[in-house]
């Protein structure tokens, strides 16, 4: 009697229930229009929720515990590997992964009901619940077939367990990493319940963009900061002192993001003009069904990834989701599409719908060479037979003209007035900008960054950064006029967008300079032996040796540059055969200096070889990721009353369109 | 009225173009839905249809003396392989599984070749992990070249010929290696 693997399978069994059930329910609801069926809804989700906190909890319980009598804990738990560790061990594999994001997920349907408990028997609120509760159906259903996490082991119960991957037991980012991934990841089922809900329900008025704007919002701000602290992670932990390899697992948290993004600029449009309603319904629809397919496509082992899950049934499950998905999505959209489209005509290319149009072509542009990339090698291999691989070239040399497009969008669209731009206009406007950038160029060549796409890439930054800050400004200006606290020039949603889009320059800026101007080697040294490498002496002073339960590390001791004494390492587990390594950073604004471990002494004393990174302002991708992340925050506090002299200015109640600023400014 | 002009009027793009979609996807996920695990790929190899690069070395664990022109008369699988490299660690139990379902019979024969790792290793992963068929150190990675191997688990398959019939990239599966035998045992 396996009393962990009973309750988990039970805690299981009644999520599923309850949202099968739910699913019906509403359904039944809907059908025959009684509301006291609508207002179950929430229990549902209630019990559906309960049900999957309970199966967390038991395989907490379990790993903690250390019962090895489970599969799963007998396959990845191990006695000595820390607390910290075990715990985020829940989703360091397939099975676990999938409790936490169901269990994600449910808590957003419960906060759904709850936020719109007001409008339980609107037929929107209510399809969009049910939407949600299926989608968690199918989350259940895979625990309770292919991704079982509660399968009892055959035969002998072991005595203790291998451990979690190496790679995922050597750095606290591991622990925190997937839950903001899978917070973003999941969050977008919100939208994509509402569209789904706007189609069936032929409501798709501006109701529901308003109703699902926020959601989509901080689900886009948890997918930015998960995929910044997965790039951290692997520049701190993988030792190749990169932080992007454009892997299949990388692309796939990448693609939702891209379409995310687009639809976060494009439904501006929507709400101002009234035009784009298809388009936002597919982006959010694509974003949903992108997320599904970046699942599929990491966990049924089709691609060769260095995160590739093991093997198992779920990828038909996933892809036949995949497929319900978009054929669900696809067939509203013929059903509905051409009823919704609206007359609107963009007016002109220089203003601010055709900047978002453009804006929104590029980042289409953007996910389908992604898209391309990753699953290439397969379609290839089905119509010829040859396996191919489609490596970094192809996705630096495709998507560099992409982002330096969208760079100089960044900083041409938030100035462009909505409808029309003259030249006057544009002129007054970014003028300033336009001396940013240049002076961004200047100070490039002076620091000596050479080539003509780095260069380009930090003119544009400084253009967009000038553009940025000329809102901020003149956003402060008008709070100040109007006597309110400076802070109100950062809150709500332009505002907070212009702080977002500072934080991506210094992305860009800091990604092209560490992908652009990172140099080194390796050398190899004997002990009280210093060499110069890259710029930085290197003094090797001999290694240090720790053995514990767990590892054996090898730690190489060097003086860097006559100062402090960093100690990059190699780790051996017992339960693999393969030596992990352990960078050691010296960590500074300008430059990073990245130290690895590469060859340990043959015999005692023998000589080591070290490997010297110099990656400039590596360090601003982190800090340029947390004030996305800020500034994502920002965009989420409502904004204050905007008068029409503002420089963005939302369409005010009466419908009646203000003034541009184009007359006021 | 005017309402109803506009939607006859109104050209139907957005089911044309969800059309469109609609048969990429479905095409796309056609192919995802065909295509085997990244493991056990039948992959094309200039060596396919030639003889067997020779293969003539001690092994290290103990089977004696390897050479590759004394397995004419049954099939073999060359395994290049690594300790440290997972997809091979979980296609070992398969291998093992290949080697005794085929040792009654001696129809079969499986043979690893050592691809940059540790002879203390392997000794210790054969020890833990089962499998008795001989083992080959590639010191300088001469099989390796020879054979065209890039990444390691790749396995090529020999016919009783001597002749190379296929290559896998991947780790190899128990019943993908039965189904292989038995397509080439009926077409010759």
């Amino acid at each position: 009697m396996n009393v962990n693997a009973s309750l988990g399978t039970a805690a299981v069994a009644i999520g599923f229930a309850a949202s099968a059930v739910g699913v019906v329910t509403l359904g039944v609801g809907l059908r025959r229009r009684q509301e006291k069926l609508l207002r179950l809804g929430r229990t549902y989700a209630l019990v559906a929720l309960v049900g999957v906190v309970a199966s967390f909890v038991v395989m907490e319980r379990a790993l903690l515990g250390h019962d090895f009598s489970l599969e799963y804990v007998a396959e990845h738990g191990n006695r000595a590997v820390p607390t910290m560790y075990t715990f985020a061990s829940l989703w360091g594999a397939l099975e676990g992964s999938i409790i936490l994001w169901t269990l994600i997920l449910c808590a957003y349907t419960v906060a759904v009901t709850v936020r719109f408990r007001e409008r339980v028997v609107d037929p929107l609120v209510a399809w969009a619940t049910l939407t949600m509760l299926a989608v968690s159906t199918f989350f259940f259903a895979l625990m309770l077939g292919p991704a079982n996490p509660f399968q009892a082991v055959a035969g002998r119960i072991p005595l203790d367990g291998p451990g979690p991957n190496p790679l995922l037991q050597d750095h606290p980012l591991m622990a925190i990493h997937p839950p903001f991934l899978y917070l973003g990841y999941v969050g977008f089922t919100v939208p994509f319940a509402f569209c789904i809900a706007a189609l069936v329900t032929g409501r798709v008025g501006e109701g529901w963009l308003a109703t699902t704007r926020r959601w989509t919002l901080l689900s886009w701000g948890f997918l930015t900061v998960g995929i910044v602290l997965g790039a951290w992670w692997s520049y701190e932990v993988l030792g190749w002192g990169g932080f992007w390899a454009w892997d299949p697992v990388e692309n796939a948290s990448f693609l939702p993001w891209l379409t995310g993004t687009a639809y976060i600029h494009s439904v501006m449009v929507q709400e101002r003009r009234g035009m784009l309603r298809v388009w936002n319904l597919s982006l959010l629809l694509a974003t949903f069904s992108l997320t599904i397919l970046g699942t599929f496509l990491t966990r049924s082992g089709v691609l060769d990834s260095v995160h590739s899950f093991t093997q198992s049934a779920i990828g038909a499950w996933l892809l036949s989701f995949f497929g319900l998905v978009v054929g669900v999505s696809l067939g509203l959209i013929a059903w509905r599409g051409d009823r919704l489209r609206s007359p609107g005509r963009v007016d002109s290319p220089v203003s601010r719908e055709g900047a978002f149009l453009a804006n929104n072509v590029l980042f289409a542009a953007f996910a389908f060479v992604v898209l391309l990339g990753t699953v290439f090698p397969l379609i290839y291999e089905a119509l010829k037979g040859d396996p191919v691989t489609v490596g970094r070239p192809y996705f630096d040399r495709m998507t560099m003209p992409i982002g330096l497009a969208l760079l100089f969008l960044m900083a041409v669209a938030p100035v462009l007035p909505w409808r029309k731009a003259s030249h006057e206009v544009l002129r007054h406007r970014l003028l300033w900008p336009a001396w940013a950038g240049a002076a961004g160029l200047v100070l490039a060549v002076v620091v000596g960054a050479r080539g003509l796409a780095p260069l380009v890439a930090f003119g544009l930054g400084g253009f967009a950064a000038g553009s940025a800050c000329r809102q901020l400004v003149l956003a402060a200006r008008a709070a100040r006029r109007s006597g309110m606290s400076p802070f109100g020039a950062v809150v709500g949603r332009a505002n907070g967008g212009m702080i977002v889009h500072l934080g991506v320059i210094i992305v860009a800026v800091a990604f092209t300079s560490a992908t652009a101007f990172s140099h080194g080697d390796e050398v190899r040294l004997r002990e009280g032996e210093t060499a110069t490498v890259a710029g930085h002496t290197v003094t090797y002073l001999g290694t240090e040796r720790e053995e514990t339960a767990r590892k054996t590390t090898v730690k190489a001791r060097l003086r860097l540059d006559g100062g402090q004494v960093f100690a990059p390492a190699l780790n051996r587990y017992p339960n693999a055969t393969q030596t992990i390594g352990t960078p050691s950073v010296d960590v500074g604004l300008r430059r990073d200096v990245y130290l690895t471990f590469v060859e340990a002494p043959k015999q005692p004393g023998g000589s080591v070889v070290i490997g010297v990174l110099v990656e400039p302002l590596v360090s601003w991708l982190w800090i340029g990721g947390l004030i996305m992340a800020i500034g994502t925050l920002l965009a989420l506090v409502p904004g204050r009353r905007r008068l029409p002299t503002a420089p963005v200015s939302e369409q005010p109640v009466t419908g009646q369109v203000p003034d541009d600023e184009l007359v006021t400014a | 009225m005017n309402e109803a002009v506009a939607s006859r009027a109104r050209p139907r793009t957005a089911l044309w173009v969800a059309i469109a979609i609609g048969v990429a996807i479905a095409l796309l996920v056609t192919v995802l839905a065909t295509r085997d695990p990244a493991s056990s790929r039948l992959v094309r190899s200039p060596l396919v249809g030639r003889t067997a690069p020779d293969m003539d070395a001690p092994t290290i664990n103990d089977a004696g003396r390897f050479s590759l022109s004394d397995q004419r008369g049954k099939w073999l699988l060359v395994n290049f392989f690594a300790t440290w490299c997972v997809p091979c660690q979980q296609e070992h139990d398969d291998l093992v599984r290949f080697a005794a379902a085929h040792t009654g019979a001696g129809d079969a024969a499986v043979v690893s070749v050592v691809f940059s790792d540790e002879t203390s290793d392997v000794r210790k992963f054969f020890a833990r992990r089962g499998g008795d068929w001989p083992v080959v150190a590639d010191e300088n990675g001469t099989y390796a070249t020879a054979w065209g191997v890039a990444r390691v688990p790749e396995s090529y398959l020999v016919a009783p010929s001597g002749l190379v019939v296929g290559k896998i990239t991947g780790g190899v599966k128990f019943a993908f290696l039965q189904a292989q035998l038995a397509r080439f045992e009926a077409g010759r």
